[in-house]
């Protein structure tokens, strides 16, 4: 499966986690929606739209955990016929990410679950601990700039950046 | 059913050296219910997901064999026993010291199947 990581530290707890966890798809974002890493995905137009619900999902359930329960929720699990998605933030010395996976009848919630928290110890032992590598918050004018940034990293060409604009 | 899933529990945990006894769903390798004594690092929910997953593959394999349907799973490693047992979703599961009796938790592994048929 590829895999490709906008920052070199993450990318091989990501591959471990997806080979593990036995995931058709994984992305690693912000929860801005801009995206880190990502695995199995062919198109950035995929990678960017799942980015994008993925941190609605996320902001979504977190606030509803938090009015229900006083915080946000761990995790959100949706099962459709076929595919399965996991969703959930990891955090890290270096802050909060976001890690949507996507599976199917081949794994399943436990397995997943499972070594998405090998994911996060293994993300939080591999992230770098200097505070000069800690990242600067993307301001909403930059956004745009930083999305087609990662997206050209991961995809390795102008073309993410093309489809944007 | 609860009750009867924990009764069901309960005498599977009952069995000399048994060190944990689950109820999983094979689809979700979620825990439904258990009665675990393991030492610290290791727990339910990882026994769990990956007894689900053995159990899942043991039956797709022996399907694509044409073997028929598995009825018990036993795999054997230098610090413990795992069985395991299963009908519909459900998967029984026991984890055991390498000496305890298999016979003896197989037996009750299919009494407990037949409880919850």
């Amino acid at each position: 499966m590829n895999v490709a990581a906008v920052e070199s530290w993450i990318e091989a707890p990501l591959r471990r986690y997806v080979d593990d966890a036995r995931a058709r798809l994984a992305v690693l974002l912000h929860p801005s929606g801009q995206v880190m890493a990502q695995a199995g995905f062919t198109r950035d137009v995929d990678v960017m739209a799942a980015c994008a619900l993925a941190a609605a999902a996320h902001a979504t359930s977190g606030e509803l955990g938090r009015q229900l329960d006083g915080r946000a929720f761990r995790g959100l699990h949706y099962a459709g016929a076929t595919q399965q998605l996991f969703l959930s933030a990891l955090e890290t010395r270096r802050g909060i990410y976001v890690c949507l996976t996507v599976f199917d009848e081949t794994s399943s919630l436990g397995l997943v679950r499972l070594y998405f928290e090998e994911l996060r110890r293994e993300l939080n032992a591999a992230a770098p601990s200097t505070i000069a590598a800690r990242p600067t918050p993307t301001l909403a004018a930059d956004f745009e700039t930083e999305l087609n940034r990662n997206l050209a990293a991961l995809f390795s060409g102008p073309k993410a950046a093309a489809v944007i604009t | 059913m609860m009750s009867g899933l924990r009764g069901i529990i309960d005498r599977l945990s009952r069995q000399r050296g048994v060190r944990a006894s689950l109820i999983v769903s094979e689809h979700d390798g979620l825990v439904v219910d258990s009665s675990l004594r393991f030492g610290e690092g290791e727990n339910g929910e990882r026994v769990a997901a990956l007894a689900a997953s053995i159990y899942r593959k043991a039956r797709l394999s022996a399907d694509a064999a044409h073997l028929g349907a598995v009825s018990f799973l036993q795999l054997d490693s230098d610090r413990g026993r795992l069985c395991a047992v299963g009908r519909d979703d459900l998967v029984l599961v026991v984890v055991a010291e390498p000496s305890a009796n298999v016979g003896l938790i197989r037996v009750e592994l299919f009494k407990a199947l037949e409880t919850l048929a």
